[in-house]
């Protein structure tokens, strides 16, 4: 007899969703989180997209602590003097909300106090050592000298999920499954975030960079994240790229970010608050492991459930909806009293057509685009080329912007035969 | 502002008596690279005087390192109970 239906690794969006969605369902639930508070080990950059936790709270717009709506959403172009970008802006986006700033140490600190009210017991300041494992089934955690059972385990540790490597139920990490994310939270009154960037009523901005400045096949996207009298100001870079580079260190790219001409006057006297750093899951489908088997489940980031297509972002919803899945098929498992490997594939089975698998299927591949030197390199550049020349009065006759496109193309000393192929991928994968 | 400014608005209850992550000198002495040093995002990992110095007393507990020492170094676990790094927002 296990001491509990289920236990939980993690406190964050997944296993917060997950030990919520079991003891509402009445699962005998410990949830186990290393920080204390809980929330306090987390960092994402974050906008929280979509709708996934009115799944499990109907009223969390108006109770969970979200920080502001996003109304206007940027997708651009950072060369050393120019900014070139998409900028959309909706009052759509005011009826019908599609995300919202987050600060995790408050989401999650208010996610797990849901789980509480739902019943199940938490537990912060512990952390878990590894699984008990008997007769070739998980049994329960490790922790010190301590062995504490139930019938399954729910792993959402995160990013970097030391017990599902430790214990062999997902491989080690490699350059191309995760990015280097670094943030800084910078403090401004309400009303100058506001005047800064237009915004009003609640409304916020997600805007996302591709950093073309940088040199020698380095490649980094930078982020500003508008929260209620903060910004999330960070970069998300490249392992690979900064490896063969080895020359550029990690924390002056985020430095270079927030100095840029046209991204340090958003930050103008605002106070230092926090500096993180976060792994980025981007790995896409093919990091992602197995996803249960005898007696164990694997959720959120711990099973690379992320997404980025250059123009969207997506995680914490993922988490959550991943979280819900644990959970569903536990609730299954408790009602047939049976907790093993073919019993739990039905959180695979409900996973293989969710939105977090399907969109990392469809997208397959799609990092060979956003960490491409198309992307980093070619692009910002031409684009800044093209509209200066355009722009630029020299008193000459003007010419047409496919005259102007075709002599920026052939003067770029970027290989054409790599700039068709990567052209062509492009169009294809995003 | 430098790292060592950034890092000083950090609040972090430091075990003295359990490193959570540690190097192995004997292959960080004949490293070619040094990448963890470039990768770090919290600088704990400084070349002084030829060698390798690592703090972790400043790591923000990202994983980075884990990932970016591919000579098999760095043996890379979580702090013991609450302690670490605590961040106040996230």
């Amino acid at each position: 007899m296990s001491e509990f239906d289920a236990i939980v690794v993690g406190a964050g969006p997944a296993g917060t969703s997950a030990a919520s969605k079991m003891a509402s369902s009445g699962l005998n639930v410990l949830l186990v989180e290393r920080g204390d508070p809980p929330g306090s080990k987390s960092v994402s950059g974050g906008i929280l997209w979509g709708r996934e936790l009115s799944n499990l709270y109907p009223d969390w717009e108006k109770s969970a602590p979200l920080e502001r709506f996003i109304s206007n959403k940027v997708t651009g172009f950072l060369t050393e003097d120019s900014y070139v970008g998409i900028d959309f802006k909706t009052k759509k986006f005011e009826r019908e909300k599609t995300g919202y700033s987050v600060l995790r140490t408050r989401l999650d600190g208010w996610m797990a106090k849901k789980a509480k009210e739902a019943g199940a017991t938490v537990i912060t300041g512990i952390t878990v050592d590894g699984l008990a494992w008997e007769d070739k089934k998980v049994v329960g955690i490790r922790q010190a000298d301590d062995t504490i059972t139930s019938d399954v385990v729910v792993l959402a540790e995160g990013a970097n999920p030391r017990v599902a490597i430790d214990e062999g139920l997902r491989a080690p990490i490699s350059d191309k499954d995760v990015a280097i994310g670094i943030k800084q939270v910078v403090k401004l009154s309400e009303q100058t975030i506001n005047e800064r960037f237009n915004l009003r009523n609640g409304a916020g901005l997600a805007a996302e960079f591709s950093l073309g400045f940088l040199k020698n096949g380095v490649m980094a996207g930078g982020f500003l994240y508008t929260n209620k009298d903060t910004i999330s100001a960070g970069v998300v870079i490249d392992i690979a790229g900064l490896r063969k580079d080895n020359k550029t260190y990690s924390f002056d790219i985020m430095d270079q970010f927030i100095n840029h001409p046209y991204i340090a006057p958003y930050l103008e006297n605002g106070q230092l608050q926090e500096y993180s750093a976060h792994l980025v899951c981007e790995g896409g489908i093919n990091y992602v492991p197995k996803l249960y088997g005898n007696g164990y489940v694997i959720a959120g980031d711990s099973a690379g459930l992320s997404f980025s297509n250059g123009m969207v972002i997506q995680g914490m919803n993922y988490a959550i909806a991943s979280g819900i899945s644990a959970a569903k098929a536990a609730v299954k498992c408790k009602e047939k009293g049976h907790y093993g490997e073919s019993d739990l594939a039905y959180y695979d089975e409900l996973m293989q057509h969710s939105q977090a698998i399907e969109d990392m299927r469809k997208f397959k591949g799609i990092t060979g685009v956003t960490w491409s030197p198309m992307i980093h390199e070619f692009l910002p550049k031409f684009a800044e080329n093209v509209l200066h020349d355009m722009f630029y009065e020299t008193g000459e006759p003007k010419k047409h912007l496919f005259e102007i496109a075709m002599e920026n193309l052939i003067g770029s000393r970027y290989d054409k035969k790599k700039l068709l192929l990567e052209s062509y991928r492009m169009m294809r994968k995003m | 502002m430098n790292i060592e400014e950034k890092l000083s608005v950090l609040n972090y209850k430091t075990d003295p008596t359990y490193e959570h992550i540690t190097v192995n000198p004997s292959i960080c002495e004949v490293c070619p690279d040094n990448f963890c040093t470039f990768a770090c995002p919290a600088s704990c990992y400084k070349m002084i005087d030829g060698k390798l110095n690592f703090k972790y007393e400043d790591c923000v507990e990202c994983g980075t390192c884990f990932v970016a020492c591919s000579h098999g170094s760095v043996k890379w676990t979580n702090p013991k109970g609450s302690q670490g790094i605590k961040y106040k927002l996230g």
